[in-house]
This record gives structure tokens, sequence and C-alpha cells, in this order.
């Protein structure tokens, strides 16, 4: 499965040194095409209904089926909805013929479903082609709320972690890497010490100004699973961006450096010892030092970031009330007891390792992840945020992902891209450019 | 799970930033001669100071009568003017915004009948505005409100202006994005004004601005714009006085309607210049010229 996903970061690594790569559409998705012959083919898009795939009682959606052969087409449009879990819902088949070089369009409605979210695949197999394209929608999605309470000890249990984190002195250290600077930014290198002692890097860019008072607005970017964070330039000179390379990621891997497939399940039989308190706290470090530059405002802090990140960003802003605004894509860990079913990782990561500890069971694990789950550091957020998700995201499924987002009691907007997966469209990504700028004066 | 690798969020945060290099476009001058009007509409970054020297030359040798009818002066009559402005604005923060204008004005009327011009020139009304970022939709679109005192610096001048003190309200909606594959913007905005006095007079100023950057690096831009003036008064008499009947900015009872184009340099990120002309298509009581202006565009940020 993370192999399956290392290929994925790869691929997308490469794609990403081109700009469309975040320039996706989220609608309408590309038909799909036979293969063979490029004159003769049979392609199919299949579309929800709705912008964000969310309906409030009738789910809707249309298969459009392009056939150029030269010969009648004749088979089977058939769809199978199954509830997250896979747990059948509805099926239905029809006959259907389409003519030699011609179109047609195939409309569904499907009645009564239950407040959640429905995976759709949807078949064609007619005399030249035979394929699945996988879709899903929700229903009243703003209704969903997690079956599964928050501990009552919650937030003494992050309390004491703060405590711990504050008997750490942060002997914060920042070295400019003079052979990164560019013609308008500085690079440097910054490192602290955070929970458990261990030593924390990143990256902070600073625009280069000619007033040596001023005073920048800063983005602090938080990282995916096992990404290493490198230092972000460009052009903008409004913004200090901080890349921070919490433990066990990029340059912070001095201490705990565990297989990729490993860091998720690093201690986790422990809540206490738990990898993500100390990730989570280094995080809170991060805004510490931020507070001990006098070259950034203290008052402006965008705390951002997608998948792990985007979870990082949204425990972060839940325990640190100095981070001004909030940026969650994908947050991973969202609703974490219903995760089981739902999806392959982090699961099958975690049962693997609690297999392999004698004495630890699976539910036991699964409690303690109950203080790590990101729908319960949701209530706790205070901060204007946006929160982008992906019907399709294969590691926040939409209604988990929809938990977190009901669970915000502030100023809140989520952004749904339906035909996307574990990821977020160019949309999102101006928005929230916007949504910063506005917010922080970067008029 | 690929997040936050490098390039993505440095592109899109350059990207947004672009959308409010307009602002630079934006402030310019409106050469609604003689008097000058500034576009409003996008909200000031705050700590920043707006400072706009101007130049604006307008020439009449018709004017729209009564019955808004264009016809040359008597006796091959010609109105000059030539008026300075200092405007200035300050983000005070992310919601308000100080402005202030000090306009001078030298205006000349002369005809074949009379030997010297008849000239005037002083400082006209100065200008002081508050303006209240309202709004957004999308944080594409701004709705803004400014309220403006006005404040005569002359006494019984009456071709510089009424010498009343007055007020304005004006609404502005504004906005950018793509159009032709070109960044562009739009600023629409009306103003209310009243001046008081024993015959006070009411003024409607209304004005729409499009333009759109020619080069990627937002150096080069060009904008259209209508607008004009409504102007009515308990005295509806007519100053028979050409160098006052003739200045939109001293009649009372008076319309136009100008278009007009403008041409923007930024030679820096902070310094640019807009070059604009315009000329009267409609109006009443007033003459009916034609103008050219240059202003500068400083911003100096402070924080």
């Amino acid at each position: 499965m993370v192999r399956k996903l290392k290929k994925y970061f790869i691929l997308v690594l490469a794609l990403s040194a081109f700009q469309q790569v975040f320039a996706q559409h989220d609608s309408p998705v590309v038909a799909k095409t036979s293969p063979g012959k490029t004159e003769e083919s049979v392609s199919t898009v299949l579309n929800i209904n709705n912008k964000e795939g969310i309906f409030n009682s009738v789910a809707s959606f249309t298969f459009d089926v392009k056939n150029t052969y030269n010969s009648q087409q004749e088979g089977t449009v058939s769809y199978f909805i199954t509830d997250e879990k896979g747990v059948k819902v509805k099926t239905l088949s029809k006959p259907v013929k389409i003519g030699q070089k011609s179109a047609e369009r195939y409309s569904f409605e499907i009645p009564a479903l239950k407040t959640g979210f429905y995976k759709l695949n949807m078949m064609i197999n007619v005399s030249d082609y035979d394929d699945t394209t996988r879709r899903a929608f929700g229903i009243r999605a703003d209704e969903i709320k997690s079956a599964y309470p928050k501990p009552a000890d919650f937030d003494a249990f992050w309390k004491s972690a703060k405590a711990d984190l504050a008997k750490v002195k942060p002997q914060f250290k920042v070295t400019e890497d003079v052979s990164q600077n560019t013609d308008n930014r500085r690079v440097f290198l910054i490192e602290m010490k955070s929970l458990d002692n261990l030593t924390i890097r990143g990256w902070m860019t600073i625009p280069k100004n000619s007033n040596k008072n001023k005073q920048f607005s800063v983005l602090l970017g938080l990282p995916g699973y096992q990404v290493s964070l490198q230092p972000i330039v460009g052009r903008d000179d409004d913004l200090a961006i901080i890349t921070l390379n919490t433990r066990g990621q990029g340059n912070s891997r001095d201490v705990i450096h565990t297989e990729r497939d490993a860091f998720i399940s690093y201690n986790i039989e422990d809540k206490d010892k738990y990898v993500m308190r100390g990730v989570i706290m280094d995080c809170v470090r991060a805004v510490d030092f931020i507070y001990s530059r006098k070259e950034l405002r203290h008052d402006q802090v965008l705390a951002t970031g997608g998948s792990m990140g985007g979870y990082l960003a949204i425990a972060l802003a839940a325990l640190d009330k100095r981070v001004t605004i909030c940026s969650a894509q994908n947050p991973i860990l969202s609703d974490v007891h219903n995760l089981t079913g739902s999806v392959e990782w982090p699961i099958k990561d975690i049962r693997k390792y609690v297999a392999g500890k004698p004495g630890v069971t699976f539910e036991q694990v699964m409690h303690n992840m109950e203080y790590y789950d990101t729908k319960n550091f949701a209530t706790n957020v205070t901060c204007p945020i946006l929160l982008g998700l992906g019907l399709l995201d294969p590691y926040v499924p939409p209604a988990n992902g929809f938990a977190v987002y009901n669970s915000l009691n502030t100023d809140k907007k989520v952004m749904v891209f339906k035909d996307l997966g574990h990821e977020v469209s160019q949309k999102y990504k101006d928005y929230e450019g916007a949504w910063m700028r506005d917010t922080f004066g970067l008029f | 799970m690929d997040y936050f690798k490098d390039t993505p969020m440095d592109k899109n945060m350059t990207q947004n930033k672009k959308l409010f290099k307009y602002l630079l476009a934006v402030v310019i001058l409106m050469a609604f001669a003689p008097r000058n009007s500034y576009a409003d509409g996008f909200p000031v970054r705050p700590g920043r100071f707006i400072l706009s020297p101007s130049v604006s030359y307008f020439f009449a040798n018709k004017q729209y009568d009564s019955t808004s009818h264009r016809r040359a002066f008597d006796n091959n009559g010609r109105f000059h003017s030539v008026n300075y402005a200092f405007y200035s604005e300050y983000g005070i923060s992310r919601k308000f915004t100080l402005s202030a204008l000090v306009p001078y004005s030298m205006n000349y009327f002369n005809t074949d009948s009379i030997t010297h011009a008849i000239t005037t020139s002083g400082l006209q009304d100065i200008e002081i505005g508050l303006k209240y970022y309202l709004a957004n939709i999308n944080y594409k679109y701004y709705f803004s409100i400014k309220a403006t005192g006005i404040i005569p610096t002359y006494r019984n001048n009456a071709s510089l202006g009424y010498g009343y003190y007055g007020s304005e309200l004006k609404l502005a909606f504004a906005g950018s994005g793509h159009l032709f594959g070109k960044q562009s913007y739009f600023v629409a905005e009306n103003a209310v004004r009243e001046y008081f006095g024993s015959e006070s007079v009411f003024q409607d100023r209304y004005n729409l601005t499009y333009g759109l950057t020619l080069d990627k690096k937002f150096k080069e831009q060009l904008s259209i714009s209508i607008g004009g003036f409504y102007a009515t008064s308990g005295n509806s008499m007519i100053n028979p006085n050409p160098i006052i009947s003739a200045n939109p900015n001293t009649s009372k009872n008076f319309a136009f309607n100008q278009v007009s184009a403008s041409y923007g340099h930024a030679f820096t990120k902070n310094l640019s210049l807009f070059l604009t002309g315009g000329t009267f298509i409609t109006g009443r009581n007033t003459g009916a010229g034609s103008s050219v202006s240059a202003s500068l565009n400083y911003r100096l940020d402070t924080r």
C-alpha cells in the first residue's frame, strides 16, 4: 500500500516541476477512452450532477458514452453504489445500444439515501469496450457527525504535553545558507530544541528588503507524511516562509529515523510516547520560534499543509492560539475509529505494527489514537480555517473529512473537489492565497 | 501525500499577489477636467502611502447649452484650464484608508473680442476622505464606501469653486480576473455630493473603468473609462461669465459624460506613470472639451 503511495509521490513530484500538475480540473472529468485504434474508440464521462458532489436528498449523475466505431456497441451500463465501507447500497444494470459513430447519455437519480457519502462504480460492458469509472457523492454532508466521542481528558492530555515542551529550552539557532539565497530572498536553516530535547530543523526564507525594521507575515508550512521540506523561495516579497521538518522527517531525523511505513506507528502503543505527540509539539515550538523573531509578524501566522501537514495544521491551531489562520488540505487521522474498514492506510500499517508487539491490541492503539484524532482537535480551533477535501481521497474518506469540518466551531469554509483524491486543485491554492492576503491586509 | 514540497506554494502565493498589483493602476487619475477624480474600490494595504502628483490640461472651444446642443463659444471663445493636484492615500488599517486631495487650478478664457484673456488661479477645494472596505466576494470583487469632506480654500472666487463646504459619499465596486488571456480589472463607482450654502449644489458622479495589463510583468497597462457628473442647484441660473459657465468645476447646473483612455507604465514596483486622455461626449450647460493628464503614482510601505 505504502509502496503504491511512494510511486504516487514520485509521480507527482516529477510532475510538479510543471505548473499544470496543480492546475487540475475538478470538473468536468476528462473522458476515458478505449485503448487501441486512435480513430475508433468508446469514451465515457461520469459526472455527479452537483458542483461539489453533495446533495440534500436525491443524488443524480449522468454517464455519457461516445462511440466512434463504425459499428454499433451493444451491452450494458451498470452502477454499483456502496457506502464508504464497501457495503452494497444499490445496483442497477440496463441494456444499451449505442449506434455507430454516435453518443448516448444515461441519467440516473437515487432517492432516499441516508446521510453520508457513497462510492459509485459505473460500469460499461459493450461490444468493444469494458470499463469501470469510480466517483463518490454525499447526502446532507453538513449533518455528518462522528459516532465516537472525544476523550474527557483530551484537553488535559495536551495541556500536559505543552507543559513538558515548555520545560525544554528552545535554543533557537538561525544560520544563513548563502548558497541557497536567491536574488530576492535569503535562506536560513533554523534549528530548535523540542519535546524530549530533540533537535528540530526547518527552513526560513525572507524577502530581501532595505527596511531593516520590516516585519513579515508568516506562512508556516507543515510537512506531509515523510516528506523532506526544502526552503521555499520565489518572487513574493511580503511573506516569510517557514517550512518545518518535524521529528523523523527531512533534516530532523537525528534520533527518530524510522522506515517510511513504520513512522505512523512509532510508539503508538503508549499515547504519552507516540511519535505524533512530539511532532505536534514540534509545530508548537515552531510558533515559539516565530515569536522569538522580531522580523516576523506575530499577529499574522498562517499554518498550512496537506495530508499529514493538514492534520498538523489543525492540531496546531487547536493547541496554539497564536496561529492566526489555518489552512488544512486532506487532513489524515480524521475520525480515526471510522477509518477502520474504509481505508487501507494507515490502518494496515498500524495493524502490522500491533501484530509485532505482543500484549498490544488494536483496540488499545485506537483508543490512544483518540487523543490524536483530527476531529477532536477541530473542536478546539478558534481561528478562521479553510479545509480542502477530495471525494475520492483514499486516506481521508469524505465522511471523515466532514466529521472534522462539522466539529469546527469557528469561522470555517470547506472546498470540496468531487473528482480529486488526496489532493486539492489550483482553485484551492488560489483561494487560500487570496484569503490569507486579505486577512493579513497584504493588498 | 505529496504535500508541501517546494514550488507549488510559492507559485500560488506569487500568483495571488499579482492580483493586487493592479492597485497601482486603480488609483489612477480620472481626467474629469478640470477637476481630478480618483478611482476607489480596492482596499489599501495598512501602512502604505500612495502619493500621486498630477497635472492635467483641459481645453474647450465649444459648449453644451441648456438643451445639450453643442455649439461654439461666442466670438471664438476658448477655455483652458491647467490643474495641478496632489492626491494621497494612507492605509490606516485593513479596513480604513485615509485620503487627501489638494488641487490647484489655473483657468483662462479668451475670445477674439477681448485683448486680454480672463484668468483666474488658486487653490481649490481640499478633500479629505475616509474609505471603508465593506466586503468582498471570494477575494476577487471588493466593495467599499468612502466619505469625503470638502473644504474650500478661497473666498468669493466663483471661478475656483462654489466656496461651500461639502460632503460626498461614494460607493465603489472593483474586481480583477482574467479576460482574453490577460489580467484585467474593473472599477465601478458612484458618488453623491452635496455642497452646503445659500445655493446648495447636489452632484452625482459616476465612473466605470476597465483595464488590463499588456505584459506578464505587469509593467504596461491600458484602461478605458466612462464617467460623468450631474449637478443641480436651487439656483438654476447659468452664470454669464464664461470662465465660470464653461468650467465643470464651477457651474451649478450642468451635466456631462466623458470617455477616457489611460496608459500606465510601471518604472519600478512602487513607481508608475499614467497618461490619460479624455473627451466629453454629451453635456449640458458646460464646456465641451477634451483633456489630457499625467500622474505619477508612488507607493511607500511603512510597515
